[in-house]
């Protein structure tokens, strides 16, 4: 079988600790990911502003790097649904139609994948922190990840999950909306944090380095000590302190 | 009395009028506070309930019925509606139905009209019309008296003012008062009663909107909680209707489906305080009830949706205003910034839908992060958030996109069109960020991170990327490789097995 | 309840067109007749081209028989939902006064004559209109009320303007028609007899409920409405679920907006 490694542009050139983490994680468990490199980026900035061609572009490198994979796994919620777009956009490309379907049928968002696949929770990870976890919303809403992140996080020992008020509401990173609409989205991520500062946390984990990177900017622009984690980063220093 | 939209004073993109709500702290902090209220009822109402999907399901397939046999409902209805002695109009225009309506009044030799709350009619700007013929129209929804006599347009479907505070309330109520009223709400709204009782009892006309219009029996149903809807098709002696042409449901069963959905998804509650069936003006022999009763079918772009499939499904809304009440941004700039009748999400997609020329669209669709929390609470899953993508795309292909951005994007295609470019861009950029990062973040608010350092440090390209350590990692992985455990290699394998043969992997989301 | 609930002979086709009503209307003219005769032809033809419309943008022809319609109403499970009549009296008290309203149980209509009559002496209520059914000439008010006030029965008189006396009344008396448990609404229905408004304009509501009459489910109520079909329905059928009330003004409530503030549900039996 073959299980490749989708990293995601976000992870490969500005959080590449994220993608190692989960590579290594996943060889605890046998699984030997490969790393098809003509992979770019899944297209989503082009898709969510309206530039489908463009969007195309970028994602014809990942139908084409994954042709032969079996599993493909993504350290993002966003990027893995991402893919679920792509009958749709490519629904008036017979050529390309057919391998996008394919494309959706074998993709999983990391945390997806260890428990629904693997059957996996407990990884015997030891993280004796308070943790509070925000869950984005391509990944929980419109992927459907939501209980999984949870289940692995409640068999890692010492770890105290505390619940984030409105965890649900978005962080306000919503892609180039980031940019667009600045002081818009710029709201939303300082209530994000606000809530974040409520639960006084040491650790905010989430599953997505988009959300990750918006709310970690502005904790470090309004001083906080807060960490911020990925799901596969924390699991894998856990694994190590155990 | 009858105010009109208030334009003129307002900027004219959806970023200057957002970046005025959101200096706006008493707007804030109300509608922060009402969409939370409305949207922590509505989860409880849901959770009482049980069976939430289920019944979204529901409802989602009678609409989706309803519109799709549109021809034969909307047909039914009319004639059910005309043999229980009701006058049927058809306005295939905002125009059409302004004009229909003025004639009518006209007709009636009507001096004043109390209207129930319609979206409709602000859609039509129907209250500037009449004022414009010399007929008073009084706004008799609390929410709604109290904007129209501030001369402002809703900002909320479900709660029109929230955008006022009491003070102001009591200021604009005074007034009407000719005395200085407290800022209690008590008092606010018993005076309110007292005076629109008098107009009640005077007016010639009752005006409504439509929540539903039942096409097996010809009735209109509304759905309300101060019992102004009643007073406005009880007392005066006409009764006009405006009705947009997709509020049909086939029967009364289906009616108990859309009663357990729109008033917990709206406020929470079990059902609102008054729901009316009308069939119909008086019986010759009843005491009261119109004595002449209009429908007034309305288009204005509605059928612009059908056989379009990506739009269509904008057809099933119900109007509770879910979709508002869990927007993030809808929470932070308000219902007015979205610029017209329809605010929050649903106004997002609406507005430019019912206008097929592009060109009259402006950027409300970019006011969204595509969190896709509206098409979750919809009760009628309708996928707002997809629709947003498709409006922007539409713009797009039209030529209409932003230049800039434009640009950019065909920047971003060349670059991820080829890994090797990629690659090429990346090393580009960590040796061009060298001018700007310190601590490993950057702080500079230059250019495009203008906006985004305002609020937040951004992060720098890392020294060496994912793809740069590969070759290292994959080394070191295959050195240490444990074994697969057999169970967990059977899954793998069984999940292969499973695929093509089952119909949908994974997620939600797109249609099915 | 039967399913029938129109009141007989009417001619609704023409209903419309004899622009009746009181002395010296816009409408009673002949003038008007004929307009809305001319609209009335306009609308059939724009009728058309609608729906051809319609089909056209369905990219279809006219669907003109009745569709398979596999959804209609409530999923299959909640068909099977019923409580006992125990659990409907509480669950419908429950709901009703969990949102303002007042429910009372009293074993008969003697009972109710005298609880109203106390509220009516307890609240100093003058004006009393009530419908004009036998149930409520049963229950015999106009003999039990305090002296000085005043009992008016709907359309029973020639000439009487029942808008206006609904409107001073105090309290407004009806007969419930149906119930439902799982919403706490009453049901009304308009006829000859049972005006509109006295459920309406009265500061107060007292609406007697037959216990037998408390359904489960609003579906239940629906299902009479579908049976009895196009031109056996009353003009208003009206569901009531606790006092009038308004979040307006800053989301603060308040109770008693523009219908009654005040309303009593007697359970009979």
């Amino acid at each position: 079988m073959k299980v490749s490694m989708f990293v995601t542009c976000l992870s490969d050139a500005v959080f590449p600790r994220v993608g190692e983490a989960m590579v290594r994680l996943l060889a605890r468990y046998g699984v030997k990911l490969d790393f098809p490199p003509s992979q770019t980026c899944c297209g989503q900035p082009a898709y969510n502003s309206g530039y489908w061609e463009e969007a195309r572009t970028s994602g014809k490198t990942l139908l084409q790097a994954f042709e032969d994979s079996d599993f493909v796994i993504s350290p993002s919620g966003s990027c893995t649904h991402m893919i679920h777009n792509y009958p749709k956009l490519f629904e008036n490309d017979p050529v390309w139609l057919p391998r996008a379907k394919a494309l959706q049928e074998k993709s999983y968002e990391f945390a997806q994948f260890f428990v629904q696949v693997l059957g996996v929770t407990d990884v015997g990870a030891v993280f004796p922190h308070k943790v509070t976890y925000h869950p984005s919303c391509h990944g929980s809403r419109l992927l459907g990840v939501k209980d999984e992140p949870i289940a692995l996080m409640e068999q890692v020992k010492g770890l105290e999950l505390v619940p984030l008020p409105f965890a649900e509401d978005c962080c306000g990173f919503g892609g180039t909306f980031a940019v667009k609409m600045a002081d818009i989205s710029g709201a939303m991520v300082t209530e994000k944090v606000d809530h974040i500062k409520e639960t006084e946390a040491e650790v905010l984990v989430g599953l997505d380095m988009a959300c990750l990177m918006n709310i970690g900017g502005n904790l470090r622009h309004r001083g906080e000590k807060v960490r911020v984690m990925h799901l596969a980063e924390l699991l894998e220093e856990g694994v190590k302190l155990a | 009395m009858s105010g009109g939209a208030a334009t003129g004073t307002k900027p004219a993109t959806v970023k200057a009028r957002a970046d005025l709500a959101l200096n706006d702290e008493f707007l804030r902090k109300a509608v922060k506070y009402t969409t939370e209220k409305l949207r922590s009822g509505k989860k409880t109402a849901m959770e009482q309930h049980g069976n939430w999907e289920e019944w979204r399901e529901r409802g989602r397939q009678i609409r989706l019925h309803t519109i799709a046999h549109l021809d034969y409902y909307l047909n039914l209805f009319a004639n059910n509606a005309r043999a229980n002695g009701v006058h049927v109009h058809f306005a295939e225009s905002d125009a059409d139905a302004v004009r229909i309506s003025l004639e009518i009044a006209r007709r009636v030799e009507a001096k004043s009209v109390v209207k129930s709350k319609s979206m409709v009619t602000e859609e039509l700007h129907l209250n500037h019309a009449l004022d414009s013929i010399g007929v008073e129209a009084i706004e008799t929804d609390l929410g709604e008296y109290i904007i129209q006599l501030a001369g402002e347009t809703p900002s909320h479907i479900i709660i029109p003012a929230i955008h006022k505070n009491r003070y102001q309330v009591a200021d604009l109520l005074s007034e009407q008062a000719g005395e200085k009223l407290a800022p209690d709400t008590k008092i606010l709204a018993g005076f309110v009663r007292k005076k629109l009782r008098e107009k009640f009892l005077e007016a010639d006309i009752g005006m409504t909107g439509c929540n539903f219009a039942i096409a097996e029996t010809g009735s209109m149903v509304l759905f309300e909680n101060e019992g102004n809807a009643r007073m406005v098709t009880t007392v005066p002696r006409t009764q006009i209707t405006l009705m947009g042409m997709e509020r049909i449901i086939p029967s009364w069963a289906d009616l108990e489906v859309m009663a357990t959905l729109l008033p917990r998804s709206a406020t929470g509650q079990k059902l609102t305080v008054y729901m009316s069936g009308i069939t119909g003006p008086r019986r010759e022999a009843d005491g009261d009830g119109p004595e002449e009763m209009h429908i007034v079918i309305v288009d204005n772009g509605r059928s612009l949706q059908l056989g379009d499939p990506e739009f269509q499904e904008l057809l099933n809304c119900i109007r509770c205003g879910a979709c508002l009440n869990v927007c993030p941004v809808y929470r932070h700039i308000g219902g007015h910034a979205y610029g017209g009748t329809y605010s929050g999400p649903i106004g997002a997609v609406l507005t430019p839908a019912l206008k097929k020329n592009v060109a009259e669209w402006d950027d409300i669709a970019n006011a969204s992060s595509l969190c896709g929390a509206c098409s979750e609470a919809c009760p009628v899953k309708i996928p707002l958030h997809d629709m947003l993508v498709y409006l922007r795309r539409r713009k797009v292909e039209a030529g209409r996109g932003n230049a800039v951005e434009t640009a950019g994007m065909k920047g971003f295609a060349a670059v991820m069109g080829k890994a090797g470019r990629y690659k090429a861009a990346l090393k580009l950029g960590r040796i061009g960020q060298k001018l700007v990062v310190r601590d490993g973040g950057i702080k500079a608010k230059l250019g495009p991170l203008k906006g985004w350092n305002t609020y937040r440090i951004a992060p720098s390209i890392a020294k060496e990327t994912f793809r740069e350590r590969w070759t290292t990692l994959d080394q070191e992985i295959r050195a240490g490789l444990a074994e697969m455990a057999p169970d967990m290699k059977a899954r793998m394998e069984q999940k292969l097995k499973e695929r093509g043969t089952k119909g949908k992997e994974g997620g939600h989301g797109h249609g099915g | 309840m039967g399913d029938n609930f129109g009141n007989g002979s009417d001619t609704h086709a023409d209903r419309g067109m004899s622009g009746e009503g009181g002395v010296a209307s816009a409408q009673a003219s002949a003038s008007h007749r004929e307009w809305l005769a001319e609209m009335d032809a306009q609308s059939h033809a724009a009728q058309e081209s609608f729906m051809n419309g319609i089909a056209a943008k369905l990219r279809r022809a006219r669907v003109t028989e009745a569709p398979k319609h596999p959804y209609r109403g409530a999923p299959d499970f909640w068909h099977a939902f019923e409580w006992t009549l125990e659990e409907r009296i509480e669950r419908f008290t429950a709901n009703f006064e969990a949102v303002g309203g007042h429910v009372v149980r009293v074993p008969d209509l003697a009972a109710a004559r005298v609880f109203i009559a106390e509220k009516a002496a307890e609240m100093s209520a003058k004006y009393v209109i009530r419908q004009n059914e036998p149930e409520l000439d049963r229950l015999g008010l106009e003999d039990a009320l305090p002296p000085g006030s005043q009992v008016t029965v709907w359309n029973a008189e020639a000439d009487m303007d029942g808008k206006a006396r609904a409107a001073e009344a105090d309290f407004g008396v009806v007969m419930a028609d149906y119930a439902a448990a799982y919403t706490g609404s009453i049901t009304v229905l308009s006829s000859a007899d049972k005006g509109r408004s006295v459920s309406l304009l009265p500061t107060a509501l007292m609406a007697i409920l037959p216990v037998d009459r408390l359904k489960t489910r609003l579906g239940e109520i629906m299902a009479d409405f579908d049976r009895a079909g196009q031109g056996n329905l009353p003009a208003g059928i009206h569901f009531i679920s606790g006092p009038s009330r308004s979040a307006d003004i800053e989301n603060d409530l308040t109770i008693g907006v523009h219908g009654p503030g005040i309303v009593y549900v007697l359970v009979v039996g």
